[in-house]
């Protein structure tokens, strides 16, 4: 059955003519507790939904909807190993590389758990080799710089990840730098090379086909870097000692060069995008320890496992996807802004635009029909301080219905002693509160609105989410990030899409390698568009 | 006069024998709380030239005993000599000699406790009651300590009271026939001075060592270089030999203790940059047996020789030795050492081990290796049974790491060498 032929869609959809007329501060005057109505916990992560242009009847009929898409038997599809990815006929089992040591999961006669912890044993033994001092470069010197190669997937969930927690660096890496590069231009990686110290930089190329020619391209380039600042060792023992692969694809990192006893492994069922918990997540362990890794998996499996459990009405990441198509597809908002009130979380819009955009950016049902309703919605953001003076203004008073993110922790330098810092922590979440006051309720939080000229008027109603973390910690932050992850899970059994290809990303690859030809010295005429082809010769004269 | 010498280390007993000789009665206070490194085996005075027979000599003479702390007390002159880290200790002494001699007590303070800890220990004396404490730093070098003590070039005292002066330069009388300066300043000065004699010492070592890589790498002998050096008067022979790194309890102490003072009041890092490379220079005989080898050392076989972090004690305290048998252990090598006196200690600190063995015999230690590292420069290493070497060893590859042996010879009996800087 069609998505709008479910009774709950429709039933949804003259809801929302009703609800369209009210505004959220009409929802707070009608109600004397909408926070403790609309306000879910689970363990250390709170989740308030006051702030979204909802009421009870609304949470009921979603979760209805929810039910006539079959959405337990889809979790159940998702966590046992069924193929949910579809167009690749595969499984999608970023929740196994979570999933405690003794736990069973067997997928097609393999023990899925040993595995996953079989490989997390190999990257313990690379962790603590580093941490100790005796992986050693080829001078004999012990490494104190690793540099991520990796694009994607295989470079925003680490670097977020290492941003978020540098605080809980343990004392054994405290001495360790770790860098991201992932541009392939290359201009990155020539800015960090040139301080670098070839002797002990070790370059960990992170790539699941081992063919991506962004991460292949800056891989070279390192190698090179080696090669030049050591005439005496030879290539392969270079890269014996200054590269790591990380690869769902051995034979190809062996062919490049790195041998086999320099690779970790993982799995073509991890999808790219949702590969952070498994050994492309070796930049996260030697930032935060082995310890540290496994509490971030401790608490997405912590997340896994609420999501599995609780009835939807009480579901965080349920409650959090169905408020989502309620504002896309109800009302008709298709745009969506990450708002992070913590700097340490600076780079979690960037993974979320891959993550639900990547995922949900689609319009073609499993079924193989256009979709004839919106999907994902246009994710973009930045610290929430600093977009106060960038984009609030269009938020504010532009034309746009927008709905917010809010991501703040409630204790922050609780531990220091230092007075201006929880000084600026308690400015911060004064901010973060603020912000979505107005934006949700506009200038009737305020006396006297009325008489304000009309450049003046703030007119709210943009739906905002609050999400609050008691700390940041390596716990809190694997269950914030599981929850989106299934969230965006969520979204896409409503829509009937698959969330774990992304054919939208291949043609590009084609056409840039024909480009590149038509770039060299070998260019046939005429070949392409006239746009393109003028801009070739344009091009091309300058650089004669 | 009747002095007491706090302390059980080289200058303590420097001191007590130089002074007993000149005619002093000596009481020695040895039976301290030490509370410093169990590693390190108390200073044996046999290891330092001539200072065994003095003190025999001044003990058959009677003017000089091994006493306890309560029979020490009563002297009414004193010397503390103790290690960098016994600070509470002096402080305690201080308190005890403050309370039972009331009046007319002289305390010496020949301990490197860091600048203005004597001004410290004055504030549990009465000045007025000439109850005074000077700082007399110890400038005596190992293997020449009662020569520098008896003949001193300069002596520097720290110490501004009259009464005290007047008595330190009765007791130092014997020694200042050739003396070319009294260098008379405040304790806090002279505890300054004796730092920055050390910070230079370090500064020169780490500065022959740096130059000594770089001759590595420009394939210059370092050696060459090194005689050119000392013919200039400006710059002399000492603190000049390229090694792979210092260690040591007390050296080590007191530059952190300098290296400290540097970065917290001029935010200078001179003196931790020596130390930060001489912590690698401590693996630099690893990093040449690395790089002979490809970078792959698994299931060699590599031999030690000199575990201490110098020649003529059994203390491991900071050796190189320490590091690079972890480093060797950690690249899966079997490791086997020998030294003279070290061998037990090394045994204690790495526990039982499965691929670290301790021999007696220097060449049971090489049998069937694949590499020799030769880290400290015990005497009996210099001039080795080079046919018995090349029988014994799997490979004849010597890495010397204190530039002992004829690179020349070596080569032409047929070993692989690697010295430092050359």
């Amino acid at each position: 059955m069609s998505l709008k032929a479910s009774q709950a869609w429709a039933h949804l959809q003259s809801h929302a003519y009703y609800m369209s007329q009210s505004h959220i501060s009409d929802l707070f005057e009608g109600s004397q507790d909408r926070f403790s109505t609309f306000g879910f916990a689970q363990d250390a992560l709170f989740l308030d939904l006051s702030k979204q242009r909802i009421t009870d009847e609304t949470l009921a009929l979603l979760i209805q909807l929810a039910n006539e898409r079959n959405l337990t038997d889809w979790i159940n599809d998702l966590y046992s190993g069924k193929h949910v990815n579809d167009s690749e006929d595969r499984p999608a089992l970023h929740t196994a590389l979570r999933t405690p040591r003794d736990h069973k999961l067997e997928v097609n006669g393999t023990e899925i758990i040993k595995e996953v912890h079989d490989n997390l044993d190999c990257m313990e033994a690379i962790v603590s080799k580093i941490h100790s001092g005796q992986w050693r470069g080829f001078t004999g010197h012990s490494i104190n710089t690793v540099v991520n190669i990796g694009v994607g997937g295989s470079d925003l969930g680490p670097f977020m990840a290492c941003k978020a927690l540098s605080d809980f660096q343990p004392q054994e890496a405290a001495n360790l730098k770790v860098h991201f590069v992932s541009s392939m231009d290359g201009s990155q990686l020539a800015d960090l090379l040139s301080h670098l110290n070839p002797a002990r930089t070790l370059f960990v190329i992170s790539s699941k086909s081992f063919t991506t020619i962004d991460t292949l391209a800056n891989a070279n380039t390192a190698k090179e870097w080696l090669k030049q600042s050591s005439n005496v060792a030879s290539e392969e023992v270079l890269i014996s000692r200054h590269f790591i692969g990380v690869s769902a694809s051995p034979e190809k990192a062996q062919e490049w060069g790195i041998p086999k006893s320099n690779q970790l492994a993982f799995w073509d069922w991890t999808g790219g995008r949702y590969s952070m918990w498994s050994t492309i997540g070796l930049p996260i362990a030697l930032k935060l320890g082995m310890q540290g890794f496994k509490e971030v998996l401790d608490g997405a499996h912590a997340m896994d496992t609420h999501f599995k459990e609780t009835p939807f009405e009480k579901n965080l990441p349920v409650l959090l996807a169905m408020t989502g198509i309620w504002n896309i597809n109800f009302l008709n908002i298709n745009a969506h802004a990450i708002l992070p009130y913590d700097g340490r979380l600076s780079h979690i819009p960037a993974y979320l635009e891959q993550l639900e955009m990547e995922s949900n950016g689609k319009s073609v049902t499993r079924e193989g029909s256009n979709t004839d309703y919106s999907t994902c919605p246009i994710l973009w953001g930045e610290v929430g301080t600093n977009a106060q003076h960038a984009f609030y203004q269009l938020l504010h008073q532009g034309t746009e219905s927008v709905m917010c993110d809010f991501i703040v922790a409630a204790k922050r330098y609780h531990n220091t002693d230092n007075a201006e810092l929880q000084h600026q922590h308690q400015l911060n979440l004064a901010n973060c509160l603020a912000q979505s006051r107005i934006l949700a309720l506009g200038d009737s939080v305020i006396e006297g609105a009325d008489d304000a000229p009309v450049y003046k008027r703030y007119k709210g109603n943009q739906p905002c989410t609050t999400i609050l973390l008691d700390e940041l910690t390596p716990t809190t932050f694997g269950q914030l990030i599981a929850m989106y992850e299934h969230k965006v899970f969520v979204q896409s059994v409503i829509w009937g899409i698959n969330p774990f290809d992304q054919w939208g990303v291949e043609l590009g690859k084609k056409v840039a390698t024909s480009l590149l030809q038509a770039l060299g010295p070998e260019a046939k005429e005429k070949q392409f568009d006239n746009s393109t082809q003028g801009l070739l010769q344009h091009i091309t004269k300058r650089n004669a | 006069m009747k002095i007491t010498v706090w302390g059980n280390e080289l200058p303590a007993w420097t001191s007590a024998a130089a002074l007993a000789e000149s005619g002093n009665h000596i009481k020695i206070v040895t039976g301290l709380d030490h509370s410093g490194n169990k590693n390190e085996i108390s200073f044996k005075t046999s290891n330092e030239p001539g200072l065994q027979q003095c003190i025999d000599q001044a003990i058959l003479d009677g003017r000089l005993s091994s006493v306890t702390e309560e029979d020490g007390l009563s002297n009414s002159s004193h010397i503390i000599s103790l290690n960098p880290d016994e600070y509470p200790l002096a402080e305690k002494i201080v308190c005890s000699l403050s309370k039972s001699l009331p009046n007319n007590l002289l305390i010496i303070n020949q301990s490197n406790f860091g600048v203005g800890s004597t001004d410290k220990l004055q504030t549990y004396l009465k000045e007025a009651n000439n109850q005074v404490i000077a700082y007399l730093p110890d400038m005596a070098a190992e293997g020449s300590a009662l020569k520098d003590f008896k003949q001193p070039q300069t002596l520097i005292i720290g110490c501004r009271n009259e009464w005290a002066m007047l008595n330190i330069k009765a007791l130092m009388r014997p020694f200042s026939q050739s003396l070319k300066q009294w260098m008379v300043m405040t304790s806090k000065e002279a505890e300054f001075t004796k730092f920055a004699n050390t910070g230079m010492l370090a500064l020169r070592l780490g500065y022959i060592n740096e130059l000594a890589n770089l001759a590595d790498q420009l394939d210059v002998d370092i050696e060459v270089i090194r005689e050119g050096m000392i013919t200039d008067p400006r710059i002399g022979h000492h603190y000049l030999h390229p090694g792979c790194g210092f260690g040591g309890l007390h050296f080590q102490q007191y530059i952190e203790g300098l290296s400290e003072l540097m970065e917290e009041n001029r935010n200078s890092k001179l003196l931790d940059t020596v130390l930060v490379e001489n912590e690698k220079q401590k693996e630099q005989p690893f990093r040449k047996l690395w790089r002979y080898y490809q970078c792959d050392l698994k299931s060699r076989t590599i031999s030690i020789w000199g575990l201490s972090f110098k020649p003529g004690t059994a203390s491991i305290d900071n050796a190189p030795s320490l590091k690079i048998i972890e480093t060797l252990l950690a690249q899966g090598c079997s490791v086997k050492v020998h030294d003279p006196e070290a061998g037990q200690n090394i045994e204690q600190y790495f526990g039982e081990h499965p691929k670290l063995e301790v021999y007696d015999c220097c060449y049971d230690a090489i049998e069937n290796s694949h590499g020799l590292l030769l880290l400290t420069e015990w005497p009996e290493y210099w001039s080795p049974e080079y046919e018995e070497m090349l029988n014994r060893m799997h490979t004849p590859l010597i890495i010397d790491g204190r530039n002992i042996f004829d690179k020349e010879m070596l080569q032409s009996l047929g070993f692989t060498y690697y010295g430092v800087g050359r």
